[in-house]
């Protein structure tokens, strides 16, 4: 290349931050060069946390090229895109210079505004890049929202999209000859040396003073101790389940602290990996750090909240009537009269034995365990009536059993089901269905705390 | 008029002419009185009420306070902090705890505290609108010179949106803001997938935006997060928390009513019902709250001798037919049969005869009564302090609050109660350091002087046996211990007999077991004394109110149930000549009359057929019996026609699209 596209040590000190991203940075520099001219529209494009943003975001600062970043994924409709476009690209205008118009009216209703918004911001300007950062998973675009994009340079000579997305379908642009440039997530070796960079403490508090372990040793034992457990988390989870460097550190992150207890109580010296491995394989094997949980785990201490104790039951007709709701979803109602009817006390037993023949072929259908099925609807009067057939005792029934149905629908454990006029409450017949949370094994337990055996009243 | 769409009445006339007779007759004539009564018994009931529930929330929020301040100070992660609420089915409770958090929170300057609910807004752009329009208006209203700030909001330039973030990081910059919390209602309520795009994008904001959720679940967090999506839940750094749940807010409001000398005292049947309604059906405290005011409210409106309840009554304010009505009352003639039986005609003759007489034996046994009912309360509490003392010991379940005075105002703890025996033979077989705690126990203030000091010097005695037990290292045993006795087995003539025997006990032993019975002596006169009957003492009527059917026709209405009687037998509701019981017992067809309202015709017909009903079937059958009427057809039809539409409109038909001359059946009798 004749002419460097930017100062080396611009660029070395570039490829330092963000490491094992050399070539992105070249092409980056190669295309977005402050000197000469540029492709008006550029699309990055890579899996999740492969820094696509973060890279892109400390070139443009490092080039100094005036620029606006646009974070689609804050943008709750196809428009507030729009108009925070239009606001971002003023913005970073009026840093530059102060004499524009203080105030701008940015209403800006769809594409073609943008167009003019843009045209009358970027007049007599040099260059400038406009970032949609997460184009793809934008809220309510308009399906021209993309193409349009791709387009807007082809108005607006100085300027320079660039399109952050995930997995571009092939041709979502409508327009061939865009340069791409490929953010690959990191593989193994990668992964690692990014997390090494920065090896958290082995010891929180530090160690006692008889020990003899200065600074110096520490930093030089986590930073021998540190990539090897990581290599181990990525074999053991990592490879699996936990790829794109965001998840992996944290799972990294989370284990770390339980992994080196052996060596804050003195058990293992620092460099005793292997032995430490075997010890601490069990952490390996569970694979429960995987999962997120919205609340954080508590921190062992003095002054941790005590663990919640206090349970709230449901009151006891709302228990019998989410049964009766089950039993209306998931039998059907041609089996009512052999399952509830007070009558038939004993024809509800499963036939025992069999014959021969009847046990020895499996039907052809296949039929898939009711339970595991979807819940059919039923109407009201349906399940008030295995209610009263279900209850150990006769029901007086007033108007709070009405209340508890419109407690269990406010609580989404009974829902309506669609049809005509299923928004219409005073729709006779209206049919209703029991929520997605419960479950076979939920309608169990309920079951099992009223003494009710509700298994002889399931239709197999 | 169609046009108008309201319209100012001008009534024509001057009113009626003759002016309307509004002055109350008889026993009416002290309502006045009595409402001034009822209002000032029940705001003090009221407050003491309330104060005792805020006592129970203080807790939750305490924590909730403790967590928000700490989420203040902590620097903001990527993660929002959230508490989660666990509130149980009942909403009322979270609202009592947000409510008092946000008067808390939003006094302080620099946070910000506003509640949404699923009904807020259907999509995420409401949803915000909402969130924002809360948080930035909140603090125009109190003071006027934050009206320069609004103008400079606008400085930006560029109008926003108003769904747009950015108009509230705009605001939390402004007014240096420390925290946004957002209290989520009904997480419930929500859609799963809005609720995600919400979190999700607080998320992405809370760099700029300090925000703290209050998550409040009805059912469980777990059920919570499988309806988020992954990224929201990699949002949400949560924390739980609890509020009271409604068992033991019941037994608290209940202490509250009856603890600090009540004008009233809810009877057993009727607290036994309350209860009970509130265990099957219903959780939130305040339907318990409406229940004891409409106790209060009926006692007084309904029963005119409330009027002897007011404190300050004078002889001379009461009108004189209200001690007629005082002497038909059943327990004063109970007392006056007692009288007589004591050979004291003349007393009986004096109450009768004498108004002021009745009036101060009224004043002195009412008195006499509340002394007695504010007296069980100490004796409830001990009894249910040895009951958890007890509990240990396999016999005796702890028994609650609401158990204990059910019982007590049944007269179900009276000396000779199972209940009170098996509690003391228990007492009896236990062991020294349970007795310790049980005399421990009987240190509450209010019981009376004479029985404490007996303990006292009970307790006294206990340590110095106890004492010398421990020094030759033995425990202490009763008499009555089961630990005492072996079983012994013998065989006699082939036969095995089993014998108890008693272990032979030593003199502290002995000691040991007198000191039990003396024990158990004091707690059955303790309690003898003061757990008496209510229904036994001399106007309890006026004291005590056990009405239990006010209280279930007016809070446990069955409309479905009206519905159905009033149209399978109208002569119920309409009283007429032509279809009473007289007809059935002449052997008519009683059911089916054309006399009887046509709708109530067609539905007896419907309540024969099957789920899905011909039309045309249906209407030759109510022809059939209209036709005595003399009516013509046409008519008949179009009376037909009505009855149907309004079946319709009472939701027991609709139209099926299976077949076209068909209606479906969509209710049944007797659900």
């Amino acid at each position: 290349m004749g002419i460097p596209l930017l100062p080396d040590e611009l660029m070395l000190m570039l490829k330092e931050q963000w490491p094992c991203r050399e070539t992105q940075i070249t092409q980056l520099a190669g295309l977005l060069s402050p000197t000469r001219s540029s492709p008006s529209t550029l699309t990055i494009y890579g899996p999740h946390a492969t820094g696509k943003s973060d890279v892109l975001r400390s070139y443009l600062d490092a080039a100094k090229l005036p620029h606006a970043i646009v974070r689609c994924r804050e943008c709750v409709t196809g428009r507030h895109l729009l108009e925070r476009t239009t606001a971002a690209v003023h913005r970073s205008v009026q840093q530059e210079d102060d004499e524009d118009a203080l105030n701008y009216d940015g209403r800006c209703e769809n594409i073609s505004a943008l167009v003019v918004h843009l045209q009358r911001l970027l007049e007599k300007r040099e260059k400038f890049v406009l970032v949609f950062d997460g184009v793809d998973k934008q809220r309510d675009a308009p399906p021209t929202l993309l193409p349009a994009l791709a387009r807007l340079g082809e108005f607006i000579p100085n300027l320079t999209t660039i399109l952050i997305v995930q997995h571009p379908p092939p041709r979502f642009l409508h327009h061939a000859g865009i340069p791409h440039i490929q953010f690959p997530s990191y593989t193994r070796a990668q992964s690692i040396h990014i997390l090494s960079q920065k090896p958290p403490d082995i010891f929180v508090e530090a160690p006692p003073a008889e020990l003899d372990y200065d600074d110096e040793t520490h930093q030089e034992d986590k930073a021998w101790l540190w990539p090897r457990f990581c290599a181990a988390v990525w074999d053991s989870l990592g490879e699996s389940v936990a790829r794109d460097l965001v998840s992996f550190r944290d799972v990294c992150y989370k284990l770390w602290q339980p992994f080196v207890v052996p060596i804050v109580k003195g058990d293992f010296g620092t460099r005793d990996f292997s032995r430490l491995l075997v010890n601490q394989r069990k952490l390996f094997q569970d694979e429960s750090v995987l999962l997120d949980s919205i609340i954080a785990p508590v921190k062992a201490g003095p002054n941790a909240p005590p663990s919640s104790t206090t349970t709230h039951e449901l009151p006891y007709y709302a228990k019998w009537l989410l049964i009766a709701a089950y039993l209306a979803s998931y039998n059907p109602p041609r089996l009512d009269a052999l399952y509830f009817m007070k009558s038939t006390e004993r024809k509800r037993r499963k036939k025992g034995g069999g014959t021969a023949r009847s046990g020895g072929r499996l039907s052809q259908k296949r039929s898939v365990p009711r339970h595991l099925l979807a819940p059919s609807a039923f109407t009201l009067d349906r399940v008030l009536a295995i209610l009263h057939a279900i209850l150990p005792h006769d029901l007086r029934t007033t108007i709070d059993i009405y209340a508890q149905i419109a407690t269990l629908s406010g609580l989404k454990l009974l829902v309506r089901s669609g049809g005509i006029g299923s928004a219409d409450p005073l729709e006779p017949g209206s049919k209703w269905k029991v929520g997605s949370v419960v479950r076979w094994e939920n309608v169990q337990g309920l079951a099992r705390s009223l003494k009710f055996d509700v298994v002889d009243y399931v239709a197999e | 008029m169609e046009y108008e769409k309201c319209y100012v009445y001008e009534p024509e006339g001057q009113g009626p002419a003759k002016r309307r007779q509004i002055e109350p007759q008889g026993l009416q004539a002290s309502w006045k009185l009595r409402r001034e009564a009822y209002q000032a018994a029940w705001r003090a009931q009221k407050a003491q009420i309330d104060a005792k529930l805020s006592d129970l929330n203080a807790y939750a929020v305490r924590s909730l306070t403790a967590f928000l301040d700490e989420a203040a100070q902590s620097p903001q992660s990527s993660a929002i902090p959230t508490a989660i609420l666990s509130t149980g089915p009942e909403a009322s409770s979270s609202t009592a705890v947000t409510e008092q958090l946000s008067r808390d929170q939003n006094a302080q300057k620099c946070r910000v505290f506003l509640s949404i609910s699923a009904s807020t807004g259907p999509n995420l752009k409401a949803l915000l609108k909402a969130i924002i329009q809360k948080a930035t208006s909140r603090q125009e209203s109190p003071d006027d010179d934050d009206e320069d700030d609004e103008v400079t909001t606008r400085k930006k330039g560029a109008k926003l949106l108003n769904y747009d973030l950015q108009l509230l990081a705009d605001y939390v910059s402004e007014r240096q803001l420390e925290q946004v919390a957002i209290a989520v209602g009904d997480t419930e309520g929500f859609d799963s997938d809005l609720l995600s795009e919400l979190v999700e994008l607080l998320g992405y904001w809370c760099d700029r935006i300090p925000v703290v959720l209050l998550l409040s679940v009805a059912t469980s967090a777990e059920s919570l997060q499988q309806r988020l999506s992954r990224s929201a839940v990699r949002c949400l750094k949560g924390q739980m928390f609890d509020v009271a749940a409604s068992a033991i807010q019941l037994e608290h409001a209940l202490e509250a009513v009856v603890a600090d000398h009540p004008t009233i005292w809810p009877g057993s049947d009727l607290i036994g019902l309350i209860l009970e309604r509130q265990s099957d059906y219903i959780q939130s405290i305040d339907s318990f709250t409406h229940a004891i005011q409409y106790t209060y409210m009926s006692h007084y409106s309904a029963n005119a001798l409330s009027i002897l309840l007011i404190p300050s009554i004078k002889f001379a304010n009461i009108p004189p037919d209200h001690f007629e009505a005082l002497r038909n009352v059943d327990s004063f003639r109970q007392h006056c049969r007692g009288i007589l039986d004591d050979n004291q005609a003349s007393r009986v003759r004096e109450l009768l005869d004498s108004d002021e007489k009745l009036f101060n034996l009224a004043a002195d046994s009412i008195r006499d009564l509340r002394d007695r009912l504010n007296s069980m309360l100490p004796a409830m509490k001990l009894l249910q302090h040895i009951q958890d003392i007890l509990h240990s010991y396999p016999v005796t379940p702890t028994m609650p609050f609401s158990k204990a005075y059910k019982l007590a105002m049944a007269g179900r703890l009276t000396q000779d109660s199972s209940f009170i025996r098996s509690m003391l033979l228990s007492v009896r077989k236990s062991q020294q350091h349970i007795i310790g705690q049980v005399l421990q126990a009987f240190n509450i203030s209010s019981i009376p002087a004479t029985f404490r000091s007996q303990a006292e010097t009970l307790g006294k005695e206990l340590i110095r046996l106890s004492a010398s037990a421990a020094g030759e290292n033995v425990q202490l045993r009763s008499e009555e211990s089961v630990k005492n006795s072996t079983l012994r087995t013998t065989v006699v003539a082939q036969k095995v007999e089993l014998s108890k025997q008693k272990a032979t006990l030593s003199k502290r032993d002995e000691s040991y077991t007198k000191l039990l019975r003396r024990l158990s002596d004091l707690l059955e006169r303790y309690f003898g004394e003061a757990l008496v009957d209510p229904k036994t003492c001399l106007f309890h009527e006026l004291v005590v109110y056990d009405l239990r059917s006010p209280y279930r026709d007016t809070f446990t209405p069955r409309p479905r149930q009206a519905i159905e009687r009033a149209l399978a037998t109208p002569h119920d509701y309409l009283d007429c000549d032509c279809c009473g019981p007289d007809a059935a017992s002449r052997g008519k067809e009683m059911m089916l009359a054309s006399s009887q309202p046509t709708t109530a015709v067609l539905y007896q017909l419907y309540l024969e057929s099957g789920s899905l009903i011909n039309v045309n079937d249906l209407r030759q059958a109510f022809l059939a019996v209209t036709a005595e009427d003399g009516r013509s057809e046409e008519e008949n039809t179009a009376l037909f026609q009505r009855a149907l539409a309004e079946l319709r409109s009472l939701g027991f038909v609709k139209g099926t699209r299976k077949r076209a001359d068909h209606v479906a059946k969509v209710a049944w009798r007797g659900l």
